[in-house]
């Protein structure tokens, strides 16, 4: 494994591969610190996605029942009528926020809510049902758009963490044993020039005495 | 080399969200659109919802000294998933959340971390300190 990192078994390459163990370490650390905080951030959002996604499908289904009821009253083409006269329009701040290095969404929705006036439909020609079925709708608005940039955060979270966790065994499974297997090379190869350095001077010394 | 400098690379996109410069949150309040600038080049905004909150959590002298965002420092040294937060308000606003006694200094675990985000989403950020 040493061999294969060309690593010659010196003491100046002994202190660079301290240096490096130590950054891919300290790095290693971060990363795992980063990623539980991901994991956690995800878990989080996925609870909150749960509850809006609930909350949003009942509020739609109040919804489509006032509609059913609103055609009923009204009649297909009336209701169709009234919808395009509907003023579309909603005022939105999508601004940006940012977890852990990661650009999400972050979305202010004011008052969505509007009165029979402000809709922009006639109120001669319709029911009040509609005005019943326009307010169930508005409101699954606002749960929509909470549940958009919910998901949207999520998303991110997922990809980011999948990256952070790919680096993170990279460095736990790969580098990190690497760099330690190639330590141990160079810590075993300079006890041994130790060892054959001494077994030398002995030598040297009897010979030295030999011809005394 | 190459791995180093990858590694150099991660660890300095960190802490790319922590802003150029905090707000306090009497500015945040008073701002059209409160965001601050972050050290990777993006802006960081927070909720309007969150800054109420928070002023309702403080009395109003301390809305000057409260700097925003409030971080949630992450240290290897501390173990995994342990936190500090630092700052005498910042503290007193975590400690009312979590319900802990307030100090300059916090240690914070994971769980507690967890409750702390849910509720602060946009105005706590996390910071890694190697």
């Amino acid at each position: 494994m040493a061999t294969a990192m060309n690593v010659s078994p010196n003491r100046m390459e002994l202190i660079k591969l301290k240096q490096r163990v130590t950054l891919a370490q300290k790095g290693h650390d971060l990363l795992k610190d980063k990623m539980d905080a991901l994991v956690m951030e995800l878990f989080d959002s996925l609870r909150k996605i749960q509850d809006s996604r609930i909350a949003a499908i009942g509020q739609l289904k109040k919804g489509y029942v006032a509609l059913s009821e609103c055609i009923a009253v009204m009649g297909t083409l009336e209701t169709m009528q009234a919808a395009r006269e509907t003023r579309k329009e909603i005022q939105i701040d999508v601004s940006a926020r940012n977890i852990m290095g990661i650009q999400v969404p972050s979305i202010d929705i004011g008052e969505v809510e509007r009165n029979a006036l402000s809709r922009g439909y006639g109120l001669y020609t319709t029911s009040s049902s509609l005005d019943v079925a326009a307010k169930e709708f508005e409101k699954a608005l606002k749960l929509l758009v909470d549940l958009a940039e919910l998901e949207a955060t999520a998303l991110a979270i997922a990809k980011e963490l999948e990256r952070t966790k790919r680096r993170v065994n990279a460095l736990e499974y790969i580098l990190i044993p690497r760099l330690n297997e190639a330590l141990k090379f160079i810590l075993m190869r300079l006890d041994e020039m130790e060892r054959e350095n001494f077994t030398r001077l002995k030598r040297i010394k009897a010979i030295l005495e030999e011809r005394e | 080399m190459k791995v180093e400098r990858i590694i150099k690379l991660e660890l300095g996109k960190l802490n790319a969200q922590v802003p150029e410069k905090r707000l306090t949150l009497k500015a945040a309040l008073v701002s059209n659109k409160p965001a601050v600038f972050t050290k990777g080049g993006g802006v960081h905004s927070f909720k309007k919802g969150e800054l109420e909150l928070l002023s309702k959590m403080l009395p109003e002298e301390d809305w000057e000294k409260l700097q925003l965002p409030i971080f949630i420092s992450f240290e290897p040294s501390l173990g995994r998933g342990t936190a500090k937060i630092r700052g005498k308000i910042e503290t007193a606003v975590v400690a009312q959340i979590i319900g802990k006694n307030k100090d300059d200094e916090m240690t914070v675990y994971r769980p507690e971390v967890a409750a702390i985000r849910r509720k602060l989403p946009t105005t706590t950020q996390y910071l890694f300190v190697g």
